[in-house]
């Protein structure tokens, strides 16, 4: 590519050449796959599409001729100065303005272009087209491309500064006249470092001293390698933050801040997680480190975890990952949001819950379980989230936590009338088993859904909670818990048995084998759970008991008789 | 999908005609090498021209044909330019420099050539080579006495065309200087007066920058010696570039490689722009408060950059660049670091043109420009500096020990000014000169250009430098030759 003037106007050819309607079809395949590019993302079909279009029609160009070079025109394309493509109707948006405007005035396709470079040239396009400050010119975006087979020339714009600075610099010619001899001459002048010397040393006509070894070439490729893979942002982070720390005047200070502001937003929009988990961490080191600080400077780099902490920052940032197929270092997100303070608990907790990418999902887990261990006060209040999934996800947090300060958070879910919510309560009591927990899962014993007075009652079981025996045993003889389901007749008197231990042999016993003519007989089933309380039991009372029952004339009473006593209860 | 096939094929063809092409570079360099130092009928000197031979087939196999031209710098293997870089530049070097000596310019092998014949050619090629008035068709008559016929030679055709060219490349880097040294004062001009500098034109002005020093860099190079006092914030800033991207083709970047490089060094003091001026004009020593605001200049270039608006994406690279330009090694430079970091390769490059340009250049607080090659040997010998040596080794190697503008005088007391290296890495002490007057004084209208690698009828060199000058003592303006 080169600067050059316009091509030549006002050609003699007029015919239509039959490879001018080639080049056409081709130019308007082109301009299809440019609009293609622009409109469509490239998971679209469409965008597909009109590539595989553009490509068609340069392969079928290629049928004629190896290479084309077109002349650019405010409103045209031409081919040996007869227009093939134009495309007045769309004006600023034309194609040839397009190139015009920047001042490309004809450039060269030739065959392979459609194979590395197409995708290139349709995306520099693009961005020239899509920015939004409108610094970018065709020009240098072509250049970054590095084509192929792709060629063009353009002019200077106007106006670029270009002109007359700088060039005062080129005088040249050589003088004439006569200088000092230079064998006349003797004092040498002053010399850059001791000990130079401007005679020419042996030592200095040894080339083989500025051979570069091979383990030197190698640094420098290895070097090279490693500036070009390797993510900027962290390094460009730590200067600034070193320059907040080292400078104390104020006003840099200030102009700082307001760059970390900005650039925190660049690295958020970026996806950028590692460099701001890192400028997050640092900013707290550089404030609690720098000398002379203001505290509007303090506050104001401490404001920068709670903007990305804050819900409706981290909300958009969620949403957005939960739309992208997440790039790896995954880690990265997960250190962000655990240096990120307890206001970001509610978002990622309501974000985790709702998720339908896994990896998303995967990732939020593990950062609401590390920030949630350093925020039990934050995932309390969770619990009574009006949001019924992120309360859900507190409650089950908190009982894996065996935190006993959600104890109260807890009981007062336990007041609410949804029996999925309530149920999770009990379970996260269960889980935390203080003695503060236990009396408020002696609460569900009451319940009025059978799944939370299980869930209490084997609770309660497991627990060895024995100040629920009293309980137990009113429920027992109560015919609410005897009229139930025989799952929670086992449960209860399972429970009773376990925490009443020998003492519960009598009631037990009286239930399945009722004495005297006058005493209540319980139905089989109830009494069939009495039998497995008292096998689970199997001290010598309660086989006595067992045994008794064994020849029952109640066949369930029977069968569960000798089933306890065979150890199978 | 045909048309796409055989263009992949194209494609592969030329990067096979590369790959044989370098190869037969590197076997004729090796075969000279080993000729020199053995008898012929040494196991070495048979192996290595059996590898030559073998090289040669390689190439004809590939073509069918071989044709090796040289042409300025560069060397073509059947009209595709081979690539330099560091694994192969000193053969490159050393081949170019046989061929030239010995007025080749362009070699043909007509069919199979046998060890024997090869061994025929090298031993004529280095012996005429010998000769400092050799006769361009010597080669080409003792090739027939000897009755050597697969061999054609020939001067490069396009000599002609060749200084053409030469001048196209000088007008274009002349142009492409001045460019660059006027957007660089718009830019810190701009800064100093509160705007925006258009990223566009800075990218522009790189670019350009770039595409030269590929091509032909050596006019480019030859233009740093441009080092007028008035404008030297912006021709310093340009001269880092030129000298950074030079530097960076020489060790291998890619081109979107040295134009990232280019930015960063083209822009590398732009937090002078925020530094006053009477300050950075200060003829007079600096007090300790004027030295704590000029060495603000890393960190405030990196504020500024992050003002740069019209960016698709912000300049990091150039921030790095302008903050690690001045720390040394062991981070005794300034500004201060306190999170552990790595210089960038890239900041390192730059730290060595910076030092470079600076220690060469006539400013405010230094009325004396160091002459080049104490400076490239201050820069090599003086590890406080806290350059990375391999980087200013490599730096040498691009310039030659006297570098391009250093004023020389000759053994034969005549002043010459350095024009470029000499491509041949055994030669870095023997660059192409232009003698600007004669051993008694009179300057020479027009000067003579002299290649210092050229020998005399009795193999001796014909010139040789015995010291560097001061220009100023000599009323000398070395750009007026240079440029």
């Amino acid at each position: 590519m080169s600067p050059n003037s316009a091509p030549p106007h006002g050609g003699s050819r007029t015919a239509v050449d039959p490879l001018d309607s080639v080049i056409s079809e081709m130019l308007r395949s082109l301009a299809r796959a440019v609009r293609s590019f622009q409109l469509y993302l490239p998971n679209n079909p469409m965008h597909a599409r009109a590539i595989d279009g553009a490509r068609a029609a340069l392969v079928a160009l290629w049928a004629k001729t190896d290479q084309i070079e077109l002349g650019v025109t405010e409103t045209d394309f031409t081919h040996e100065d007869v227009s093939i493509f134009a495309e007045s109707d769309r004006g600023g948006e034309s194609l040839p303005w397009l190139f015009y405007k920047d001042g490309i005035r004809s450039f060269e396709i030739r065959k392979g272009f459609e194979l590395r470079d197409l995708p290139r040239f349709l995306g520099a396009l693009q961005a020239v087209r899509t920015q939004a400050g409108g610094d970018e010119d065709l020009v240098t975006q072509f250049w970054e491309c590095d084509f192929e087979c792709f060629s063009y020339k353009y002019e200077e714009a106007g106006g670029d500064g270009y002109t007359a600075p700088g060039a005062e610099l080129l005088r040249g010619g050589a003088p004439s006249g006569v200088v000092d001899s230079p064998a006349d001459t003797e004092a040498d002048v002053g010399t850059y470092g001791a000990g130079a010397s401007q005679f020419a040393r042996i030592a200095d006509f040894d080339s083989t001293l500025y051979f570069l070894e091979q383990e030197e070439i190698s640094y420098l490729h290895q070097s090279i390698r490693e500036d070009f893979a390797g993510d900027l942002r962290p390094s460009v982070a730590a200067a600034l933050l070193d320059t907040f720390e080292t400078q104390t005047d104020p006003t840099v200070r200030e102009e700082i801040c307001g760059i970390l502001e900005n650039f925190m937003l660049v690295l958020l929009s970026g996806l950028q997680f590692r460099t701001t988990a890192f400028l997050i961490r640092e900013c707290a080191a550089a404030t609690s480190r720098a000398e002379n600080l203001l505290p509007s400077h303090r506050q104001r780099l401490g404001e920068l975890v709670n903007r990305v902490s804050d819900p409706a920052t981290l909300n958009q940032l969620l949403d957005v990952l939960e739309d992208t197929r997440l790039k790896p270092p995954q880690q990265d997100l997960v250190t962000l949001f655990t240096r990120m303070n307890s206001a970001a608990l509610q978002p990622l907790v309501s974000h985790l819950v709702r998720s339908r990418n896994a990896e998303l999902r995967a990732l939020l887990e593990e950062a609401v379980t590390r920030l949630a261990s350093s925020n039990t006060e934050e995932l309390m209040a969770l619990i009574g989230s009006d949001e019924e999934a992120v309360s859900l996800e507190a409650m089950r947090r908190a009982g894996d936590l065996q935190s006993p300060a959600a104890v109260v958070h807890l009981a007062r879910v336990l007041e609410s009338t949804s029996d999925t919510t309530r149920s999770a309560a009990i379970s996260a009591l269960a889980q935390i088993g203080s003695p503060g927990a236990m009396q408020v899962l002696e609460r569900g014993l009451d319940d009025i859904d059978r799944d939370i007075r299980l869930a209490a009652v084997k609770a309660c079981a497991d627990h060895q909670f024995r100040p629920v025996i009293s309980k137990l045993e009113r429920a027992i003889k109560d015919r609410v818990v005897r009229d139930g389901s025989s799952v929670e007749k086992n449960a209860f008197f399972d429970a009773y048995a376990a925490l009443a231990g020998d003492s519960a042999v009598p009631l037990l016993e009286s239930i399945l084998i009722p004495r005297g003519m006058l005493a209540r007989k319980e139905d089989p089933g109830t009494r069939a759970s009495a039998a497995m309380a008292l096998g689970k039991l199997g001290s010598e009372r309660a086989l006595d008991a067992l045994r008794k029952a064994a020849s029952d004339k109640e066949i369930v009473v029977r069968s569960a008789a000798t089933r306890a006593l065979r150890g199978g209860a | 999908m045909s048309a796409v096939t055989a263009d992949e094929g194209e494609r592969q063809e030329t990067a096979n005609t590369r790959r044989a092409g370098r190869a037969l570079i590197v076997a004729i360099h090796a075969a000279t090498r080993v000729m020199k130092l053995y008898p012929p009928e040494h196991q070495a000197v048979q192996k290595s021209l059996d590898e030559l031979a073998l090289a040669a087939v390689d190439s004809r196999g590939v073509d069918a044909e071989l044709e090796v031209r040289v042409h300025g710098e560069f060397i073509f293997v059947n009209g595709t330019r081979l690539r330099l870089d560091l694994s192969n530049y000193a053969s490159f070097g050393r081949v170019l420099e046989l061929f030239r000596a010995a007025g080749v310019g362009v070699l043909r092998v007509l069919r199979e050539a046998t060890s024997r014949e090869w061994f025929s050619l090298l031993t004529l090629v280095t012996t005429v080579g010998a000769n400092s008035d050799a006769d361009p068709d010597e080669l080409a008559r003792r090739l027939q006495a000897a009755g050597v016929d697969v061999f054609e030679t020939s001067a490069d055709a396009e000599a002609e065309e060749d200084v053409e060219e030469r001048e196209a490349a000088k007008a274009a880097a002349r142009r492409t200087y001045a460019q660059s040294v006027a957007l660089t004062k718009d830019v810190i001009n701009s800064v100093r007066m509160g705007r925006v500098p258009s990223a566009r034109k800075i990218k522009r002005a790189v670019q350009t920058i770039v595409d030269q020093v590929l091509t032909e860099e050596a006019s480019l190079i030859g233009l740093t010696t441009l080092r007028e006092y008035d404008e030297y914030t912006y021709t310093h800033s340009v001269n880092v570039c030129i000298f950074a991207v030079a530097l960076g083709k020489r060790i291998g970047m890619t081109k979107l490689q040295l134009y990232e490089l280019g930015v960063g060094a083209l822009m590398h003091d732009i937090g002078k722009s925020r530094v006053p001026t009477d300050l950075l004009q200060k003829t007079t020593p600096l007090d300790e408060d004027d030295w704590r605001r000029i060495t603000a200049h890393p960190w405030l270039g990196v504020l500024t950059l992050f003002q740069l608006r019209g960016q698709q994406e912000l300049p990091y690279r150039a921030m790095l660049v302008a903050h690690e330009h001045h720390m040394r090694r062991d981070f005794s430079g300034y500004p201060r670091v306190i999170r552990p970091r790595q210089i960038a390769m890239t900041s390192k490059i730059v730290a060595v043109a910076d030092a470079y340009d600076a220690a060469t250049s006539r400013r405010s607080y230094q009325t004396k420009p160091y002459p080049p090659s104490a400076v490239l040997q201050e820069m090599r010998d003086n590890p406080r500096r806290g350059l990375d040596p391999v980087v200013v080794k490599a730096f040498i190697t691009l310039l030659g020990i006297y570098p391009s503008g250093t004023l020389v005088v000759l053994d034969t007391f005549e002043l010459a000014v350095v024009l470029a290296a000499n491509p041949n890495p055994d030669m870095l002490s023997r660059p192409r000169v232009v003698i600007v007057s004669d051993g008694r004084g009179n300057l020479l209208q027009p000067p003579i250009e002299s290649d210092l690698a050229a020998t005399g009828p009795d193999g001796q060199f014909a010139r040789t430098i015995i010291k560097t000058a001061d220009p100023e003592r000599y009323g000398i303006r070395v750009s007026d030759y240079v440029v």
